[in-house]
């Protein structure tokens, strides 16, 4: 069956605001890229002095991305000097002056924020490409209910981390609900694993997880490469 | 206008200024013995912790003080500066006996109420929604308390397990709700006063728990988190009376 005339018409406006934010991320990724390659020329790995200018990146990104919470980069720790961590990463704070994310990064700690374990690193890691992971609650790093966008990038040729932003779900909500309240039926977006982004009526709520769906249930893919958004919709 | 009931008073009952600076110091100390804080972290400056306990500056400095006396935090003066974690509060066994006497059977049975309605909507989420990321990492919590060698790691892996259910289950205010109940009692579940708390036993309840979540078993996910709890408050309940009544005990032999 041939999907609505509305359907079509928000996924066309999710899609197009999805890859908006898809390219800030490239972009991202390719300045904290271009970064370090100028940082590390001549050293081997990652140390503090290699970080400067990072937080600049953010700033900027922040600056020009109203809809990002908190931006920034998280580092392999094999490039990273003895084999540490490093991140630098920003955020709004209440007052909205710009605060560095601070979290525990001593392994075996009882708060020990673990990131390269955490979909957003993993994933972007291990494909190379882009990737979306959320909605979840950012426990040990912002403590936020949030949407994390990412892209890897690599210095000298080898992976080193990834570069990306935080949307805060309260946030996200005024910025596409529009679209999906488009939709004169039940509609959500869903992320890869089928979990409810936003929906547009209380029968998809988000952070829910869509299982297998009743035969009225129809799905569309956006067409927002590496990222498994779909919008489903009642027919 | 008739007399307060006994809730209108618990609204309306006085706030003493010495109290509100030991319920500072309680806080972070436990906070800091769970490892919600940790060492070498700054503390926020003084005008925003009074501000978040809802606090005059002469209270909140005589808790600073209070902490620095007991070598927890230390302050740093400069652009840099703070007050800083700066060790491990002792375990307060005298605190945690103070506790039990002065917290009735009837007050614990209820945070264990409280506890069991917080924690059964939260599995019960926690099955809906969680994935695979999450059950691996709840199996590596669960494992960590067996692992832990000393009571304090003990309580913090318990309470790290919970917490992670909640966010498993994707929602803010339960993972708050359950941060608030763990530092409640967890640490007097570990702490061994009078009967040692068994951590093999709670690991296994808690790895049987990661199952039936990873396995959507809403039912058996309930009841096994409802049974844990009733244990928990059991042991608790149990400590209490025997450092409470264990006179009256042998006089009753």
């Amino acid at each position: 069956m041939k999907p609505d005339h509305e359907v079509v018409h928000a996924a066309n406006a999710l899609t197009s605001w999805t890859s908006g934010v898809s390219a800030e991320i490239t972009e991202l990724a390719r300045n904290v890229a271009a970064l370090m390659e100028r940082n590390l020329a001549g050293k081997p790995k990652v140390d503090s002095s290699a970080l400067a200018g990072l937080e600049q990146l953010s700033r900027d990104f922040l600056a020009k991305n109203a809809f990002a919470v908190g931006a920034g980069t998280f580092f392999a720790t094999q490039s990273v000097e003895e084999d540490g961590h490093a991140l630098e990463w920003w955020s709004r704070g209440d007052s909205g002056a710009l605060d560095k994310l601070d979290c525990d990064l001593t392994p075996g700690s009882n708060r020990y924020y673990d990131y390269e374990k955490l979909p957003f690193f993993s994933n972007a890691a291990s494909t190379g490409e882009q990737t979306l992971w959320g909605p979840y609650l950012d426990y040990l790093g912002s403590g936020e209910y949030v949407l994390t966008f990412t892209a890897p990038f690599s210095v000298h040729g080898t992976f080193a981390g990834v570069a990306g932003c935080d949307i805060l779900l309260r946030d996200l909500e005024p910025l596409i609900m529009p679209d999906l309240r488009g939709i004169p039926g039940d509609a959500a977006l869903i992320n890869a694993s089928n979990r409810v982004i936003l929906g547009n009526s209380g029968t998809y709520l988000v952070g829910e997880r869509i299982k297998a769906g009743s035969s009225e249930q129809q799905r569309m893919e956006l067409d927002v490469p590496h990222l498994g958004l779909s919008l489903i919709y009642s027919a | 206008m008739a007399s307060p009931t006994s809730f209108q008073s618990q609204i309306y009952r006085s706030l003493p200024e010495i109290e509100r600076a030991d319920a500072i110091v309680d806080r972070i100390s436990t906070a800091i013995a769970l490892g919600l804080l940790k060492v070498g972290e700054r503390l926020p400056p003084e005008a925003a912790l009074s501000d978040m306990f809802g606090v005059g500056g002469a209270t909140l400095r005589e808790a600073l003080n209070e902490l620095r006396e007991r070598g927890v935090v230390e302050t740093r003066r400069g652009r840099s500066g703070g007050s800083f974690v700066v060790k491990q509060p002792k375990t307060q066994t005298d605190a945690m006996r103070e506790w039990f006497l002065s917290t009735s059977v009837s007050e614990i049975r209820d945070i264990g109420d409280e506890h069991s309605a917080i924690a059964a909507t939260t599995v019960r989420l926690a099955c809906e929604r969680a994935e695979a990321h999450d059950f691996e990492r709840l199996q590596e919590l669960a494992r960590a308390l067996v692992l832990a060698d000393t009571p304090e790691v003990r309580a913090s892996a318990d309470s790290r397990f919970h917490v992670e259910l909640a966010v498993a289950a994707q929602s803010p205010r339960l993972a708050n709700a359950e941060i608030r109940l763990q530092q409640e009692t967890v640490q007097q579940l570990w702490t061994p006063l009078a009967v040692a708390f068994d951590p093999e036993k709670a690991t296994a309840e808690h790895l049987e728990l990661v199952r039936a979540v990873a396995e959507d078993q809403r039912e058996k996910a309930q009841t096994l988190v409802l049974e844990h709890i009733r244990r928990n408050i059991f042991h608790l309940i149990d400590t209490k009376l025997t450092l409470g009544y264990a006179q009256s005990n042998q006089d009753a032999q």
